[in-house]
């Protein structure tokens, strides 16, 4: 903890000369989308520390503050599309893995609620995750992106989820 | 760049507001000044936007004395202080719009009236007044009837939009059950999730948490506990998705979660979420021991619904098991509650259904994957080896979260249990694990008073026992954690009948065990530490009182054969001060063997024998054992007889009974 907490310390203080005028922007694009926007133009390890860092409750709080964390960042439509469903894919990705092997899951089905799967067509979205389970997950490990693509890809080729794929 | 915008978006505002803190103070002033001043000059200043409304407002307000009622006093954490005012418990700056906001609620009520008539935009959001504090807004709105036209209202978007991300229909009270390993979570944890409209039961996990917490340094070390328990740390609110909180407590701490749904209307929801927003720009010193994670979820369902009283219920500490207790006691107020156990509690259920052939494979493709291929597992019907492969998936998991330094090699082996996994085409056994622990309100309440007579060194005698919280090995099992013991500030009086002696006979300052039994997946070791005071006989000494600590590690075994029995063995270290002793003191280390037993379900024995040397101070050394059997009344009562046997001669027999409070 101590290391990261240095690593993050010093990043912070990095970043903050290169930000522009933050207080005036804050309605627009400032505090208003804590992880939403931002967030995957980052580095995947970083990521993973700060989630490492908000389990343990000590810190990366502030990104989940009342008034400036994630909820309601809709004004660029990021965070309530796609975006939701790929910080969900990172922040989860031991748990989807895991549930896509078993054929179902809740994070598995709040991953195909938030990629816009229609509830009669989740399980064959489950087999389909067990079924493509060594190719996805190859594609997983990469980055979050990667794997949504890969799911996106493969239901494309699905006779039932086909449809929903090109919905989206 | 995340991770940049992160920081800063925490600490950017944060900073912008320590510089202006002063701000809207400064903002309320200028206002009152501009109100004077459009007195004597109408038609100049812009500001208040129309100042005869404000004022006709302020008349009705004091009129009918809203200051004073229970819903101004719900909105803005007021409780009656020692001296007899009023205080807010809320300590940020930015929550009050009047300079004395936090102990005077007319002026606060006054200042917020005329923030309203402001364009100014405060806060870490930017935000007009009426809509950074809106629920203050929706509920004088509806008091005092605003005129639209005269006090228009104003477009709060980013509060509906943070509404609409809640796309809130019901709250539920998530209770992480108490973690051994962390003091700061030793009593449990407690917070909200916003359950949404569009939620299906296996999409909860997608629902925001409202929850308190301290804003905790890293590496604080025993300043920790000092500034926790002073009131040292902020705590804010947060709303942190609830998979976040799913993960850190099933998956990394290994803690049951229970969700109990509360019954509130619409409006209520509404309201309380109103609040919420509006402790964005609050925050509170946070104390250990009573306005804490448990206590601040309370005044949030006290706007909910001003009627319930549920802060008064708490003067000394808060223990989020009592809340959920309180919550409990209000008719209709919890519906149903759901259980999600720890990924432990998961893996130790499932091990129980296997076979030990199965047991034996399972142990054996958790070291080399490839084992699948073993006719020995390919033989066993499809669901089985599906059983098989989840338990060992869990067990890798938890293996890598614990140990770090081996965490890829369990990772790598849990991809290929995965791969083999995901070649069987059958879905999971959703069979769900039951709880070891009971639900934590069906227990017996925290704080404890005992009367006893009994006998010690040839002479009756009776005692006053208390305690102030929480739950030790002999008290009744139900809702607490078996083999989990936290007593603090506890001791006892006794009257010594032959020597007409009233005494402290011990008083505990904390006294700490914690057995987990170890098996074949887990070894967790056991643990104790306990530091009080107790009386001793010694040389001359009849009851001399001496300081003790001791502190020590072990292991716990678990059986069946009657009940349940627990056998645990401990290595410790001891040191004891009192004018008994030569030099005053003695230190040394020794062991303790002994058992716990259910004979029935509300009969428990608990008997151990210790062996101590003591190799600095007092040369000496010391046999004690103890039996001790409680017997269960009620929930809040039981019998306790124990006997004690300490140095030569220094027996003691003690009947006790006890009553929760």
């Amino acid at each position: 903890m101590k290391k990261l907490l240095v690593l993050f310390t010093a990043l912070t203080f990095a970043a903050l000369p290169a930000t522009p005028v933050f207080a005036n922007d804050a309605y627009g694009n400032g505090p208003g989308c804590g992880l939403g926007g931002d967030l995957f133009k980052g580095n995947k390890a970083i990521l993973h520390q700060v989630l490492a860092s908000t389990t343990n409750g000590t810190m990366g709080l502030q990104s989940f503050g009342i008034t400036s964390g994630t909820i309601g960042c809709t004004n660029n439509g990021q965070f309530a599309s796609n975006g939701h469903a790929t910080m969900f894919a990172d922040l989860n990705f031991e748990n989807l893995s895991q549930e896509m092997a078993q054929g179902g899951g809740e994070h598995l089905a709040s991953l195909a609620t938030l990629m816009g799967v229609p509830a009669e067509q989740q399980p064959a979205f489950f087999a389909m995750t067990q079924e493509k389970y060594a190719a996805l997950i190859q594609s997983g490990e990469t980055t979050p992106t990667a794997l949504l693509k890969a799911l996106h890809e493969t239901m494309a080729a699905h006779p039932v989820l086909a449809k929903v794929s090109l919905v989206r | 760049m995340f991770l940049g915008g992160s920081r800063f978006q925490c600490r950017g505002p944060r900073f912008f507001f320590r510089l202006s803190s002063g701000l809207p103070r400064h903002l309320v002033q200028t206002a009152c000044l501009l109100l004077v001043i459009t007195a004597f000059a109408p038609g100049v200043a812009a500001e208040p936007s129309d100042p005869v409304y404000l004022s006709e407002l302020i008349r009705r307000a004091t009129d009918v004395k809203l200051a004073d009622s229970r819903e101004w006093h719900a909105l803005l954490h007021y409780r009656p202080n020692f001296f007899g005012g009023i205080t807010s418990e809320q300590d940020g700056l930015t929550f009050f719009l009047s300079p004395d906001g936090k102990t005077n609620p007319q002026a606060e009520l006054e200042a917020t009236l005329t923030g309203f008539f402001s364009d100014n935009l405060i806060g870490e959001a930017k935000q007009p007044i009426s809509c950074a504090f809106v629920a203050r807004y929706a509920w004088l709105k509806e008091q005092l009837a605003f005129d639209d036209r005269r006090l228009p209202p104003k477009d709060c978007e980013r509060f509906h939009n943070w509404m609409q991300g809640l796309n809130p229909r019901s709250i539920t009270l998530i209770f992480p059950s108490a973690f051994m390993n962390n003091p700061a979570s030793m009593f449990g944890h407690s917070l909200f999730r916003v359950d949404r409209q569009d939620q299906t039961p296996q999409t909860r996990i997608l629902a925001y948490t409202i929850n308190f917490m301290a804003e905790v340094p890293d590496d604080e070390g025993i300043m920790f506990a000092v500034r926790g328990i002073a009131g040292g740390y902020k705590g804010n609110f947060s709303a942190i998705p609830y998979y976040l909180k799913v993960k850190e407590y099933r998956d990394i701490e290994n803690r049951d979660i229970w969700e109990y749904r509360l019954n509130l209307t619409d409006a209520q929801v509404r309201r309380m979420l109103m609040h919420v927003w509006e402790m964005g720009n609050a925050s509170f010193d946070y104390f250990f021991f009573r306005e804490n994670c448990s206590y601040q979820l309370l005044p949030l369902l006290e706007v909910a619904n001003p009627a319930w009283r549920l802060t008064d219920q708490f003067t000394w500490w808060t223990l989020p098991g009592d809340t959920v207790r309180l919550l409990t006691k209000q008719p209709g107020v919890v519906g149903d509650a759901v259980y999600r156990p720890a990924r432990t509690t998961q893996i130790r259920r499932r091990y129980q259904r296997l076979s030990d052939d199965e047991r034996g494979l399972l142990g054996r493709i958790m070291g080399d994957a490839s084992l699948v291929r073993d006719p020995a597992f390919q033989q066993l019907p499809v669901e089985r080896r599906a059983l098989l492969l989840d338990i060992a998936s869990d067990y890798l998991r938890y293996q890598s979260v614990k140990d770090d330094k081996r965490a890829e090699s369990y990772k790598s082996r849990d991809r290929d249990v995965l791969i083999a996994r995901s070649e069987l085409k059958v879905k999971s056994d959703d069979t769900p694990s039951e709880p070891f622990v009971t639900r934590p309100e069906l227990g017996h309440r925290t704080s404890r008073i005992g009367v006893g007579a009994g006998y010690r060194q040839d002479e009756w005698f009776e005692e006053v026992s208390f305690r102030t919280v929480y739950h030790d090995l002999l008290d009744p099992e139900i809702g607490y954690a078996p083999g989990y013991q936290i007593e603090l500030l506890s001791g006892a009086f006794r009257h010594y009948e032959k020597q007409n002696q009233t005494r402290l006979e011990r008083f505990t300052l904390a006294n700490v065990m914690s057995l987990t039994p170890a098996d074949a997946l887990f070894l967790s070791p056991s643990w104790k530490v306990n530091v009080g005071m107790q009386t001793l006989r010694h040389n001359g000494c009849r009851y001399c009182s001496a300081g003790v600590a001791n502190g020590g590690a072990g292991l716990t075994f678990e059986t069946h054969l009657l009940k349940r029995e627990y056998f645990f063995g401990f290595g410790e270290l001891e040191t004891t001060y009192s004018r008994a002793f030569e030099e005053k003191h003695r230190a040394g280390g020794g062991g303790t063997l002994g058992m716990m037993a259910d004979l029935t379900d509300r009969w428990r024995l608990l008997a151990s024998a210790s062996y101590l040397r003591f190799a600095l101070g007092e040369k000496s050394d010391e046999v004690r054992w103890s039996v001790g059997q409680r017997y269960t009344l009620a929930k809040d009562a039981a019998l306790r007889f124990e006997f004690n046997h300490r140095e030569r001669r220094d027996n003691e027999a003690l009947f006790t009974i006890h009553a929760y409070f």
